[in-house]
């Protein structure tokens, strides 16, 4: 058949076609026919696309291995997880229970529980141990200046500087960090600048005056919080502000105030005297950082 | 009747317009995912062999009639009015 067309010169063909078309039956045949022979070129193009593709080991390396499925399948039943894993088992552990309150607590939080139940843990241990020792302290650090175990105090009194040093570095950031014993929280108290005598015992008063100068002032309400022998205030605005703030206490604690004014002067005091040399001694070592604060620290007592 | 068919099929060769036609088919068939369907019969039917000697022919006598079912009605009428319009 082909053969036969092929003979026909481009005329011919041309005459015929028209010919064709003239009829609409025909014309609708050969588009038919021609749509066929179409579509059956495109399918074997895509076939043969295909089949080179398997022989050659194109269609494998395009698409990659085929992944085993049945291991990531998720798992749908009601005591698993979604990997299988029975559920059943965790159950009983996530909640304990207290050995200090039955409570029953999650397993995620007994550590934390058990920290604040039974004051273990890091954090209550050091507040604990450190309540014990202040506890502990304050009975020789009243008595110490005037009984012959002056070293304890003297210790004693230093360290409690120091925390308090410490304090007012961080007391920004801490303010959980203020409890202590009863030193250390007065002494952060007067620190901060906002302490009045009104609100201390007569024992929490000597302790401090001991330590700083104490003077109200007029301006800012505020105690001044340097030392005993401190340049802004003079003798006698300490001794009177030490003879209204304890006069309604003891006597014995009026000799304390005049033990601490002692220590205050030291050209005066004898250096006999091992109590007034120990704390001119705590003077000196609290006098050096406290001149550094100054410039950073609006110090209230300027008067 | 075929020798009419052929007759319009061989002017269309000749005047280059069924190379046009092939390739719009081939392109609509792309685009509406019948080729995408062929290939997953072909791959089937490898499966089914156990990927040995898959010759050509078991592909064409096993994928052409049901991939020929699988062409959108959509892109067989355009093409179809195509060459009528066409040839008219």
């Amino acid at each position: 058949m082909n053969t036969i067309i092929s003979e026909f010169s481009m005329n011919d063909l041309n005459s015929k076609f028209f010919e064709i078309m003239q009829n609409e039956k025909s014309a609708e045949d050969a588009a038919n026919f021609i749509y066929d022979n179409v579509y059956d070129d495109v399918a074997l193009g895509v076939l043969f696309e295909f089949h080179h593709g398997l022989k050659t080991g194109l269609t494998e390396l395009l698409e990659g291995e085929k992944e085993e499925d049945e291991g990531y399948k998720i798992v749908n039943s009601p005591e698993c997880d979604v990997f299988g894993f029975s559920m059943l088992k965790k159950t009983p552990d996530s909640n304990c229970s207290c050995p200090n309150c039955d409570r029953p607590v999650s397993a995620t939080r007994f550590a934390p529980h058990l920290e604040k139940c039974m004051g273990m843990g890091r954090n209550s241990s050091r507040i604990a141990s450190r309540r014990i020792a202040s506890n502990s302290r304050e009975p020789t650090s009243y008595a110490g200046l005037l009984s012959d175990d002056e070293d304890d105090a003297d210790w004693s009194t230093i360290h409690s500087e120091r925390r308090k040093r410490r304090i007012k570095n961080n007391n920004s950031k801490k303010p959980a960090k203020i409890h202590k014993g009863n030193n250390g929280n007065h002494n952060s108290d007067s620190n901060d600048g906002c302490a009045t005598y009104e609100t201390m015992s007569a024992n929490e008063k000597k302790n401090l005056l001991l330590q700083i100068c104490g003077v109200v002032s007029e301006h800012t309400k505020k105690l001044c919080t340097r030392s005993t022998r401190c340049p802004q205030h003079t003798e006698e605005q300490r001794r009177a502000l030490r003879n209204s703030v304890l006069e309604p206490s003891t006597p014995e604690s009026q000799t304390m105030g005049l033990t601490a004014d002692e220590a205050g002067s030291p050209p005066d005091s004898s250096p006999s005297s091992s109590c007034s040399s120990s704390s001119r001694k705590r003077d000196r070592h609290r006098a050096q950082p406290r001149n550094k604060k100054r410039d950073r620290n609006i110090s209230p007592n300027r008067d | 009747m075929t020798v009419n068919n052929t007759i319009a099929h061989q002017r269309l060769t000749l005047t280059g317009d069924r190379e046009r036609f092939k390739e719009l088919l081939r392109r609509r068939l792309i685009e509406c995912g019948w080729r995408d369907q062929v290939r997953m019969l072909c791959r089937e039917i490898v499966k089914e062999n156990d990927g040995n000697n898959v010759t050509f022919d078991t592909l064409v006598t096993r994928v052409t009639p049901r991939a020929r079912a699988l062409v959108p009605d959509t892109v067989k009428k355009e093409l179809l009015q195509k060459i009528k319009t066409h040839l008219y």
